[in-house]
């Protein structure tokens, strides 16, 4: 049997593992504009990442998007993941199918989407001003909203997938003895569904969550040049001034950042509904 | 069935396989689209495969180019034998230590080489410089970089996000620093603020705006706006009166190639007069050789004045390269804020 996974832990641990301990390394050591990575052993990229008022605020802007992203997903995506699964038939392949439809486009094209929508010339300014609601266009583009938009319809899948995943499971007698009891339909959702759906919702938040605090190519095309998200921030150190150490220290804390509310996020929620 | 053996053996017969045809190839590492393009048809096609060398380019982002120069700094022979890289970044790598000095007995048309533009480390290949573009139709012709803070034009100024340190240090100049001072920058950046400026993350999206006649006025690479204009987009330029700053491409040799004598071959196949023209019409770049002389309805919208070239402010690299994580910080932190 372990010889089974050996394939698997091995690529992770070259392909994964490696370069993370390599980069770890890298953020304990010194930059200087001209020899790039100079060799040491301090943690002064990351308490000056930290002490920074505007890592903070970037630290800040990824945290709000990545989470009403998150909520928006989780409440858009749970009547769509019902719907789904309680489906049946030649419907529900299809339906299938179309969810995961929007990931079939990379990223950079979807932006490029949302750019035509969204422009001051795009279809929505243009629809608005054709109804005569509006006589100049109103700024879409460049703007959190966009961002927070753009990046729901990346997730809203795997949401939906994950959700619907675990609903399946969901014996639907249980519902309908709920009802014979006399529940509302409300009722029936939140202490029966809800509940039972929680570890779908625990792992389709997380997995959210997690490729939020990790969004690059839209906040850059969406948000605009004023709008930092930490995944850009971090490749700016990287590329435009090849601060390797500095960028290294902006990437650990965005994973730590990430990795303990992803986990305190999912206890709290377990503990909460585990009565 | 696959034993220890076979696995050997294939790769022993692999690596005779990249050693034999090593021996005529030259691997480039350079942008793809037209500029990749162009090389082909202009630089290796007529120039190299005739004297049996077979270049082999390596498409990729200049920042994939500098992080495999980094990471291959230590090995003994690295993968790549020609590097392309724009002045700034080439400079950067230059100072750690990446590069073989020119060998100029083997790189003879580098004597035809633009006086200002010669380096130790490396040759200079295509030129352009930051202009003002307007649109003719919204403004008066612009006279420099002070334009940009009329009033007039208040939430029409574009500024290029990726452009920030040739945009800082053309504001440096109009506030009366220079290229070796960039501090002056500092106040005129926050007081073009109040001007409310569009800063665009890409210049696609800038085109996009300058084509919507969002925006009217913006400093950016004569090159580009000349392609601009070639897609359609009404725009003029103008050279700013107190010296335009030069991007130049450039191209050197890693210590580590494993192909040296071709490697020159391929720098001294770029500086080739016809070649160099090559790359005018199609992408808006002006010869950076004496001996190259652009036809005179191209010269008009993409070259530079004698006069004008004798004021090009060209980058006190050295400077530059010390202040620009210091530039990119104020840029992010409060000209972006």
């Amino acid at each position: 049997m372990p010889a089974l996974i050996l394939p698997a832990t091995l690529l992770v641990l070259l392909m994964m593992v490696a370069p993370m301990v390599l980069l770890f390394r890298y953020s304990l050591n010194l930059y200087s504009p001209t020899e790039l990575m100079i060799e040491a052993f301090t943690a002064r990229n990351y308490l000056s990442a930290v002490t920074d008022s505007y890592y903070r605020e970037v630290m800040g802007t990824t945290l709000q998007v990545a989470f009403f992203s998150t909520l928006i997903a989780l409440t858009a995506g749970f009547p769509a993941a019902y719907a789904l699964a309680r489906m049946r038939g030649r419907w529900k392949a299809w339906l299938t199918l179309l969810t995961v439809f929007p990931l079939m486009v990379g990223n950079v094209v979807r932006a490029a989407g949302w750019m035509t929508l969204l422009g001051n010339t795009g279809v929505v300014n243009a629809g608005l001003r054709a109804t005569g609601l509006l006589s100049g266009p109103v700024q879409l583009m460049y703007t959190p909203g966009a961002v927070v938009a753009g990046i729901v319809t990346v997730v809203l899948p795997y949401m939906i997938l994950t959700l619907s995943s675990v609903i399946e499971g969901i014996p639907r007698n249980v519902e309908e003895a709920a009802q014979n009891m006399g529940a509302r339909p409300f009722t029936v959702f939140r202490r029966i569904i809800f509940p039972l759906a929680l570890p779908g919702v625990v792992a389709g938040s997380a997995l959210v969550f997690i490729l939020c605090m990790n969004a690059y190519a839209t906040p850059v095309l969406l948000g605009g040049a004023q709008f930092k998200m930490m995944a850009p921030a971090v490749y700016d150190q990287f590329v435009r001034t090849t601060n390797w150490p500095f960028g290294a220290a902006l990437a650990f804390i965005l994973l730590a950042v990430t990795l303990g509310l992803t986990v305190a996020g999912s206890a709290l929620l377990q503990r909460r509904y585990r009565r | 069935m696959i034993t220890r053996r076979t696995l050997l053996g294939a790769a022993a017969a692999a690596s005779l396989a990249t050693r034999a045809s090593a021996a005529g190839q030259v691997v480039v590492a350079t942008w793809g689209g037209d500029y990749g393009e162009l090389l082909t048809r202009n630089v290796e096609k007529p120039l190299l495969t005739p004297v049996g060398i077979e270049a082999v380019q390596d498409l990729g982002s200049q920042d994939a180019r500098k992080t495999k120069l980094i990471a291959e700094k230590v090995s003994r022979r690295g993968s790549l034998d020609v590097v392309h890289l724009s002045d700034t970044d080439m400079y950067q790598m230059a100072q750690a230590g990446v590069f073989e000095d020119v060998d100029l007995p083997a790189v003879p048309n580098a004597a035809n080489i633009i006086k200002g533009l010669r380096r130790p480390y490396s040759i200079p290949h295509i030129l352009s410089a930051q202009v003002i573009l307007y649109n003719p139709d919204k403004i008066e012709a612009p006279k420099g970089f002070a334009d940009l803070w009329n009033p007039k034009y208040k939430g029409r100024v574009a500024i290029p996000d990726l452009n920030y340190p040739a945009v800082t240090f053309g504001s440096a100049i109009a506030g009366g620093g220079g290229m070796s001072n960039w501090q002056p920058a500092k106040k005129m950046l926050l007081d073009l603020k109040k001007n409310e400026p569009k800063i665009y993350p890409s210049h696609e999206q800038l085109a996009q705006a300058l084509k919507a006649e969002e925006v009217w006025i913006t400093p950016m690479w004569l090159a580009r706006g000349f392609m601009w204009r070639k897609a359609g987009i009404k725009l003029a330029h103008a050279v700013p009166e107190e010296g335009a700053i030069p991007v130049v491409f450039e191209a050197a040799v890693p210590k580590n190639a494993r192909n040296k004598a071709h490697a020159w071959a391929y720098l001294n196949a770029m500086l080739d007069p016809q070649a160099q023209l090559g790359f005018a019409d199609r992408m808006g770049y002006v010869p950076t050789v004496t001996n190259a002389t652009l036809p005179a309805e191209i010269a008009g919208q993409i070259g530079f004045t004698p006069a004008e070239q004798e004021k090009f402010r060209v980058p006190d690299y050295s400077y530059q390269a010390k202040v620009l994580p210091e530039i990119l910080d104020f840029w992010n932190k409060e000209f972006k804020a």
